[in-house]
């Protein structure tokens, strides 16, 4: 509890986690707002061309990719911060060596850095999308449903994209683990979750592309996306899963057999 | 509950033996072996390059060793549960990220090791900072940097400590503070072993001199036998290292 907790702190005290924030409860209301509203528009025009490939209780769910990106922020930031060197005219320095001299069971210190991934991008994947679905909903105005609804509506696909951001996150941890610097995971991963998709690129060449960590978690809360050929529900889980298991038992490896 | 800390009578605290590490071809560390009394302020003196900080980041758990133990209190530095309740250590500054504040970099240090918070603001007047705990790191100068180091290394009210060239960036003022300071702790019947290469200040704070060159140790002794028969340290120390000045 006490490297937990050392974690907590570490994590929510970096700048970058005001960036994750802000993109969750600036950007990711903003452009539900933007979108609820275009969609009110049109709806009361009698258009309702928008609909044949989303529903009406999805208003403000595309909030979560929001939340998806801020967990690779936090999850890049929460290793790549050890590593940030002072200015070479102050010494240099670098957090690991605290942290390790600190905690000097290296497998105990990830599992308190998962520890404290995984509760803040919990918290701040399903506040996200609350807030996103509230405010879509209420710029649909009188063709938006309460909130009750559209818990019901979404059902399972609500705790499912809390999942696919957490193990995002946890991918884009242990990946930051094994490069120690942050800046081309953050890049990668964030330019492949939302604009060009590796995964989808693939998928146009071969089959097993469903296969790839964010192609097979998709279907976990996504409807009418472009992949052509998606896993069920269940399995994308399971797959999912098993990359981020993956993931995170290369990098303890490699943390643990290496010099700080 | 596993305690974290020991306090031994007398005796070796910190045991180097036979210590090697390589990095790839280049043997930084050769078979070195030395060992650091309670009670005493132990210099590592040796030139730059000479395989110091190596030797210190094995013997706190940062690097593993190709052979040989290095030992704090009877067991390696990965084996203590609560570290900093026993050995406090600086290298390479304080190792605060430049985005955190003083305050906040000691309070998650005390977090982790499970040390009251009331340590924060004590460990930072201790050592000058108690007006600029909420500054943020990335604005400290080179000294102020130190100054937190140390702050972090006491935090934990150590039975031991181990600084890597803890004087780099002191003010003149901070240097006598910090000879003064060290020379208590070893006086209270704690472990200090103290790298650097400037011999004076070696030569004024250490009872006891483990010298290293080329990675291995040249010699050691009390500081008073590693310069017998020289003018001074500094001459002693040229001699002991075949003259070279890196």
């Amino acid at each position: 509890m006490r490297h937990l907790s050392a974690e907590l702190r570490k994590l929510v005290s970096l700048r970058a986690s005001l960036v994750a924030a802000g993109l969750c409860f600036v950007a990711a209301p903003a452009i539900a707002a933007l979108n609820g509203n275009s969609l009110r528009t049109r709806l009361a025009a009698g258009d309702t061309s928008l609909l044949d490939h989303r529903a009406v209780a999805e208003g403000g769910f595309e909030a979560v990719m929001f939340a998806v990106i801020a967990g690779i922020v936090l999850g890049v930031v929460i290793m790549s911060s050890e590593y940030t060197a002072n200015a070479g005219d102050v010494g240099g320095g670098r957090q690991i060596l605290a942290t390790l001299t600190s905690v000097p069971r290296r497998g105990s210190l990830l599992v308190a850095k998962a520890g404290a991934l995984t509760l803040v991008t919990v918290l701040l994947s399903s506040a996200t999308i609350f807030t996103g679905i509230a405010v879509g909903q209420a710029l649909l105005g009188q063709f938006g449903r309460s909130p009750w609804q559209v818990v019901g509506e979404l059902g399972w696909r609500l705790p499912g994209a809390v999942f696919y951001c957490v193990c995002t996150a946890l991918i884009a941890f242990a990946v930051t683990t094994i490069t120690r610097s942050g800046v081309v995971p953050l890049i990668v991963l964030i330019v492949n979750g939302s604009l060009v998709s590796v995964s989808l690129l693939l998928s146009k060449v071969t089959s097993w592309a469903k296969f790839l960590p964010d192609a097979a978690g998709m279907p976990l809360f996504a409807r009418g996306t472009a992949f052509t050929e998606q896993l069920p529900p269940v399995v994308g889980a399971i797959v999912l899963t098993a990359w981020t298991v993956l993931g995170l038992v290369v990098g303890v490896v490699t943390f643990v057999r290496r010099d700080a | 509950m596993h305690s974290g800390t020991v306090r031994p009578q007398a005796g070796d605290m910190i045991e180097v033996s036979h210590l090697v590490k390589r990095h790839g071809q280049k043997v930084a560390v050769r078979g070195v072996s030395f060992t650091a009394r309670a009670g005493r302020v132990t210099g590592f003196l040796g030139p730059n390059g000479a395989g110091k900080s190596s030797t210190l980041r094995i013997l706190l758990g940062l690097d593993s060793a190709d052979s040989g133990t290095a030992l704090i209190g009877g067991k390696p530095y990965r084996a203590w549960r609560n570290p900093l309740r026993t050995v406090g250590s600086l290298l390479e500054g304080s190792g605060a990220h430049p985005s955190r504040t003083a305050r906040g970099h000691l309070s998650w240090v005390a977090a982790s090791n499970g040390i009251s918070r009331t340590r924060v603001p004590e460990v930072l007047d201790l050592v000058g900072l108690g007006d600029i705990g909420r500054k943020r790191v990335g604005g400290f100068s080179l000294g102020m940097n130190q100054r937190l180091g140390l702050a972090t290394a006491l935090l934990g009210e150590p039975e031991v400590l181990v600084l890597d060239e803890p004087v780099n960036g002191l003010d003149p003022h901070g240097i006598r503070w910090l000879r003064e300071f060290l020379r208590s702790f070893a006086a209270d019947g704690r472990t200090v072993l103290l790298s650097s290469h400037l011999m004076t200040e070696l030569a004024s704070t250490a009872d006891d001199l483990v010298v290293i060159n080329n990675g291995s140790i040249v010699h050691s002794g009390t500081t008073a036998e590693v310069s017998e028969g020289h003018a001074s340290l500094e001459d002693a120390f040229f001699a002991l290292t075949g003259g070279e000045d890196r």
